[in-house]
């Protein structure tokens, strides 16, 4: 055993595993281990196959490729294919935009603008002009690129499971529903997920007037059916709530992950946290990159599950499902809610009570309070009313009308499966969803789908679950977003209207086409229909202008000007009293046992992106998870249930968590198996599920190539009941003998402990701005160690600062730093890795060139993984597949680390008091879900100035670039994986075998061109998006004298690529631009001002690496009024 | 027993031990030589085409701007292949009936492409843009050279990384003023220094126009990350 042990390092602290924390001896040697074990081995069974498929192919290639080709060219001959005539606007090689939008929970709509390469769209981006997007996306728009060419996706229509031919069905199903014209359509249904579609709500309602009878039944598993109900109650009338967080001083949010799940969350995240990125450079406020700490705001999360939003509030308090709606009660009686009843709180609930209310009231007008969907109807109108006594209508809560057409009801879907079993429907089109997999359990959709009699007709993507070897007589292939015509509405009811991308792949149908089909109305082209419903807005809106030109503008920027739905002012709220007395809105009381929550999985949502490989292997952003969903309890309650988390071989958390399987029970009924996973953080005698998972018929990623066989992770639909949609209580969990491996990166590429991820309250930051420059554990100097984050001297003067060196040894300044004295000034040029050796025009290539740097806000990361799926997109990185997880080897270039921390007992500020290393101490800690810090840190290539994966590399496949790139080389590495070992940041990736996907053809077309895709046997990593400045110097460079004369020129008289000329993949992606980048020696970029932040460090930056990525450290607001370590 | 050699072989042993480092050196050289080889590499290797479309008379007897059929050159990293409207807009008019332009018509009629042989290969992991080394000031002549006399086109250059490199490291050989670009016959020589009165030569005037034109230095030209990403 090693003399030294993690724990040495007084008061450790940030820790990623609970390993770690208790700093197991296991764990120590795991860490000391540089890759996990099993290096050479890919154990994944299905992907074993695939590989000896590719392996075969390699030796053909070998064999047939060089064997009968003795001329050793080095490209094999290729054939120039040209257009007949060729596109306008089309450039071969230059990529074009398209502005389109896509829908997810209740229908309502992102907008996108999609680029395409030679006619196939690669990647996907936010609209700016989007009021939902502004320019960033969520993880599922950037994972929707891969499911258009997934491979499993439906290619034909089908009859009874055979080739049923699209016109056959046409014919069959107009001839049915001629027999309906006599019943009025009394024996018609359709089944849909919610729409805002208005050409879809056009052509049901064109359908309904032809067949009365007919009925439109809409269902999602993720529903928002609460708040509506809390809302009609509220005010009598429907309305839809638009909330303004950029002018929210004061938030509280009700186990409301508002910055990463439910519609406009995108908008959510940057409006909230512009707020929170303290800024002390004038010309950085001014500018709208940050606030003054002054103007901070402050987020309160109470909930049960830890999520993001939790994770980055600056007072947390975690309750059981059950004790919300009480804290809700006692809150608005606190607060002077007539008519509620204040139930009695206990423990830290009700030390919370008094300095939040008083904070919430002081902050009058700029005070909110959000409500998670899943949340009872009852707190929705508890936050209703709060937010009225707050003055926060008109404020930070406004109202529009609704921009759903028609509200579902989870009922609707009851009657429904009533009626099919009662043989009373004769006709139903399910379009869309997958609800013989994810409705609520009691009703037995898929029962009464099997017994119906009459006809079934699925329209889909996949052959899922619902519409399997014929279990709809009828399947349809439905056409992907990005192949069609469409319209949809954002959260505020902005229209985008979705143009296709690509014709579709396998000759899919939309709704709209199927719908207009059936009607005979005419058109079937979904571009008519979508542009007959804005013909009609067109004339009686814009009038007079002309329609085309209108048309196109509406195209072009993604948005059709005026669809956003009017305010509407809402009435007051009706009194609680009144409206709690409801029976629709009791609270049941909570059963005895534990406490179950379901949520949408955060990465694969509701299932529906099972089969999206990319969002299977993005870490979950709490547990890290991959792969797999898990019961989540929290560790007090893991003791009592006596399950624990081991870690073996390959490295507990390290990769691979041995979590025990138990079995759970609700409501008579069970989930046989289920892993544990124990999360700190997490409520006590509670457990949350993700929903998702476990699907027979997803595809050969979401199920595996078996046919029918379960797929990844732990369907937990099976508990789902509609008593129990959200939250449940009295179940059972029965721990078992038996373990299973949960694919977990967190703890994986560890920096062991070297403070990587920084951060201070408001009081510490304001005490001491430098607070970030912490003394590392191996160098005994710090404050030079910014001279090594670069920035010169005189960027800092520019701005207002003394750059810290010099500040450091101005003696005036004085007493301060005086204890850090005397300075081993060796310290600073000192090295073990050499100085770039790049020069341009004989000076060193730093200070006469373009200098590419990059800064990462910490206090603005909420953790959300978009800028890992952004990256994944753009630089074709490969899926490994779970097990290949488990041995630490995902390939992504970008990662989020996760830590906690845990504050002193005594203590709200943010640097540990635990001096007591005992483990029965430090087991204590851990159970305090209360006090758990979590803090997010995106991790990047850090493009080190000097670069230590350089130096070891002997064939010099890795070597810097003269604007300070570490160029990776791929055809000259042989993989000695040198490098690999020499990155203390563990940013390095290696392609142990053949990880790309050389042979699926509708895959190739995912590929974005201007990134090689590796093959086996090579070292990659992240890249700065080195295509992406490439192009734009290309651009300038060859623009030379016409940027000259637009006075575009940099302080060295070259061509000025202009800040923000160059965004990377993770930086376009983030939702609250926490990330930025551009040239250290343009005078003006934003980089440069994030940089000259006192509280901007280098990530190891005693090591003299010089990283060119650095951090800003993360700044929290906590209420001095709150209670101790809360 | 009777010796097998004589005596006198000796010295041709000793000779063959000496020749060994030669023959070394020499199987060296070929190897080197034969990689780049044009069998090797592939150059001046003419390949036949599905219509025998000849520069030399379009661009050297016509005089068609290059410009003309290769439309994106100066904004995109493919200088464009003509799609088949840009052959049709003479060949409508002149040449109907020839048999040669079959497959032209064809294509037209049908709506099907072309499927030329592609001359000049790169490899994949290298990325080539035509725009921006047109727009500092190298000609096609560079690369593609005499292409104005080629009936079939050939590759004139091996297309090795040390030939890539060569330009890369010194540009001033090949520079040209930016309206000279798809001047295949432009020589330094024929442009008159001010200062001197005489002709130029390419070194002279390429360095200045390494100025005017802002090209890089050669430590930034050969970065990998140039043109491997």
């Amino acid at each position: 055993m090693p003399p030294e042990t993690t724990k040495a390092a007084a008061g450790e602290q940030y820790w990623q595993s609970i390993d770690q924390w208790m700093d197991s001896t296991q764990f120590e040697t795991l860490m000391k281990n540089e890759f996990p074990e099993d290096a050479g081995e890919w154990l994944d069974p299905v992907s074993r196959r695939q590989f000896l498929t590719v392996m075969g192919a390699s030796v053909a290639l070998a064999g047939g490729g060089i064997g009968c080709n003795p001329s050793l060219k080095p490209a094999p001959a290729k054939k120039a294919v040209p257009y007949v005539k060729q596109p306008d606007q089309l450039l071969p090689g230059v990529p074009l935009f398209f502005a389109t939008a896509y829908a997810q929970q209740s229908g309502v709509g992102l907008g996108l603008l999609v680029k395409q390469t030679e006619g196939r769209p690669i990647k996907v981006d936010g609209n700016p002009n989007h009021p939902g997007s502004l320019g960033s996306t969520d993880i599922y728009a950037q994972g929707s690129i891969l499911s258009l060419y997934d491979p499993d996706r439906a290619k034909e229509a089908k009859l009874s499971g055979k080739s049923g031919g699209y016109d056959n069905f046409v014919t069959s199903i107009k001839s049915e529903l001629e027999k309906q014209l006599g019943k009025q359509g009394d024996g018609v249904r359709f089944l849909t997920e919610p729409s805002t579609s208005p050409t879809f709500i056009a052509l049901l309602d064109e359908f309904t007037k032809r067949f009365p009878k007919a009925k439109w039944v809409q269902y999602e598993p993720i529903s928002r059916d609460n708040a509506r109900k809390a809302i009609q109650a509220a005010f009598g009338a429907p309305a839809n709530v638009v909330y303004k967080l950029d002018k929210a001083k004061v938030a509280l949010s009700l186990d409301a992950d508002f910055m990463v799940s439910g519609p406009g969350a995108v908008r959510s995240a940057r409006d909230f946290m512009k707020n929170r990125k303290v800024r002390t450079v004038k010309e950085a406020i001014a500018n709208g990159e940050g606030i003054p700490v002054e103007s901070m705001n402050r987020l309160y999360a109470v909930e049960t599950m830890l999520t993001s939003t939790g994770a980055v509030a600056d007072h947390r308090l975690t309750l059981k499902p059950s004790q919300i709606p009480d804290f809700t009660k006692a809150l608005a009686a606190k607060l002077g809610v007539a008519g509620v009843t204040a139930p009695a709180l206990t423990g830290l609930a009700a030390q919370w009570l008094e300095p939040l209310s008083a904070d919430l009231l002081a902050a009058k007008g700029a005070a909110v309070v959000l409500v998670g969907d899943q949340q009872p109807a009852a707190v929705h109108f508890l936050a209703l009313a709060i937010n009225e006594k707050l003055g926060a209508f008109g404020t930070t809560v406004t109202f529009t009308e609704p921009i759903e057409t028609r509200p579902t009801d989870l009922n609707d879907l009851k009657v429904l499966t009533d009626d099919m079993k009662a043989g009373k429907v004769d006709l139903l089109f399910i379009l869309g969803g997958n609800p013989a997999y994810d409705a609520p359990v009691d009703f037995d959709f898929a029962g009464a789908l099997k017994g119906m009699k009459g006809t079934k007709v699925r329209l889909g993507v996949y052959e899922d679950e619902t519409s399997f070897d014929g279990q709809c007589q009828w399947f349809l292939n439905a056409s992907h977003y990005l192949e069609t015509w469409g319209d949809v509405r954002a959260f505020d009811g902005t229209v985008s209207v979705q143009q296709p991308l690509i014709a579709p792949l396998y000759n899919g149908k939309s709704p709209l086409e199927l719908l207009a089909t059936l009607l005979s109305y005419g058109i079937n082209d979904p571009l008519e229909l979508v542009q007959a419903t804005w013909k009609k807005f067109h004339d009686a809106t814009v009038k007079g202008a002309d329609f085309e030109a209108w048309w196109q503008k509406c195209l072009r920027d993604g948005v059709v000007p005026g669809t956003a739905m009017p305010a509407k002012t809402v009435a007051a709220v009706k009194p609680a009293g009144e409206v709690l007395a409801d029976k629709a809105f009791a609270v049941p009381a909570a059963k005895p046992g534990l406490e179950v929550q379901f949520r949408a999985d955060p990465t694969i949502y509701d299932g529906r992106y099972a089969n999206t490989g990319w969002l299977q292997e993005t870490p979950k952003p709490i547990t890290k998870l991959t792969w797999d969903n898990a019961a989540i309890v929290s560790p007090a309650t893991a003791e009592k249930l006596g399950v624990t988390n081991a870690f073996g071989w390959t490295g507990g958390e390290n990769g691979r968590t041995i979590a025990d399987l138990a079995k759970l029970t609700l409501d008579g009924r069970s989930i046989e198996n289920i892993a544990v996973f124990i999360l700190p953080g997490h409520a006590d005698d509670a457990i949350t599920l993700h929903l998702g998972y476990g699907r027979t018929h997803a595809g050969k990623v979401g199920t595996g190539a078996e046919k029918g066989a379960q797929g990844p992770g732990f369907n937990t639909y099976v508990l789902r009941s509609s008593a129990g949609l959200w939250n449940a209580s009295g179940a059972d969990l029965v721990k078992k003998s038996d373990t299973f491996h949960l694919a977990c990166t967190q703890g994986q590429y560890l920096m062991e402990s070297r403070k990587p991820a920084r951060h201070a309250t408001v009081a510490q930051f304001k005490a001491d701005r430098e607070f970030a420059q912490v003394p590392p554990a191996s160098a005994a100097e710090y404050k030079e160690l910014r001279e090594l984050t670069p920035g010169t001297v005189e960027d800092f003067k520019r701005l207002g600062f003394k750059h810290p060196y010099e500040q450091h040894h101005d003696s005036a300044h004085g007493t301060e730093h005086a204890a850090h004295e005397p300075h081993d000034k060796r310290m600073v040029p000192l090295s073990l890795y050499p100085t770039n050796p790049s020069t341009v025009n004989g000076v060193e290539a730093s200070k006469s060139y373009r200098r590419w740097g990059m800064a990462i806000d910490l206090g603005a990361c909420i953790g959300c993984n978009v800028c890992v799926m952004a990256c994944v997109s753009e630089n074709n990185t490969p899926v490994v597949g779970k097990e290949t997880v488990t041995k630490g080897r995902a390939m992504h270039w970008i990662r989020v680390d996760r830590y906690f921390s845990i504050p002193g007992d005594e203590t709200q500020s943010d640097s540990l008091g635990a001096a007591n290393t005992s483990d029965a101490y430090r087991a204590g800690q851990v159970k305090r879900s209360d006090s758990i810090r979590t803090h997010f840190q995106p991790i990047v290539c850090q493009q080190c100035e000097k670069a230590p994966c350089e130096v070891v590399c002997p064939v010099a496949a890795t070597i810097h670039s003269a604007d300070g790139l570490n160029d990776m080389v791929y055809n000259r590495c042989v993989g000695t994986r040198y490098c690999s070992n020499n990155c203390p940041y563990k940013v390095r990736r290696f392609n142990f075998i053949q990880y790309s996907d050389y042979s699926t053809e509708s895959l190739k077309l995912l590929n974005n061109p201007e990134v090689s895709v590796r093959t086996r046997g090579v070292m990659e990593k992240c890249t700065y998006c080195v295509q992406r400045i490439r192009n734009a110097e290309m651009e300038t460079e060859r623009e030379f004298d016409k940027r000259k004369v637009a006075g575009k020129t940099d302080k060295f008289g070259r061509p000025k690529i202009m800040d923000g000329e160059i965004v990377t993949a993770c930086q376009a992606a983030c939702p609250t631009s926490a990330i930025t980048f551009g040239d250290l020696n343009d005078d003006s970029s934003a980089v440069l001002r994030a940089k000259a932040e006192d509280h901007n460090y280098g990530l190891l930056a005693e090591l003299n690496t010089m990283p060119r990525t650095s951090y800003l450290a993360a700044i929290r607001n906590p209420n001095p009024a709150m209670p101790k370590g809360a | 027993m009777a010796q097998i050699f004589p005596k006198s072989m000796n010295v041709l042993a000793r000779m063959s031990i000496l020749a060994v480092p030669f023959l070394a050196a020499g199987g060296g050289a070929a190897g080197t030589a034969f990689y780049r080889s044009d069998y090797t590499t592939g150059a001046r290797e003419v390949t036949e085409q599905p219509i025998p479309f000849s520069h030399k008379h379009h661009v050297a007897q016509l005089g068609i701007d290059c410009k003309y059929c290769h439309t994106s050159v100066e904004v995109s990293a493919n200088a464009g292949f003509p799609p088949t409207k840009t052959c049709m807009n003479c060949h409508q008019q002149m040449w109907q009936s020839a048999d040669l332009l079959d497959p032209l018509r064809k294509s037209y009629a049908t709506g099907t492409p072309i499927a030329w042989n592609k001359i000049h290969n790169v490899p994949h992991y290298t990325y080539f843009n035509h725009s921006i080394h047109v727009g500092k000031g190298i000609g096609c002549y560079s690369c593609h050279g005499n292409i104005d006399e080629m009936n079939l086109v050939y590759q004139s250059k091996t297309l090795l990384m040390e030939w890539c490199l060569a330009c890369h490291r010194q540009p001033e050989l090949h520079l040209r003023p930016k309206d000279e670009i798809y001047n295949i016959k432009w020589k330094a020589e024929d442009v008159t220094n001010p200062d001197t009165g005489k002709p130029y030569d390419q070194l002279t005037l390429g360095k200045l126009l390494k100025e005017a034109h802002q090209v890089r230095e050669a430590t930034v030209l050969t970065n990998c990350s140039i043109c491997h990403r």
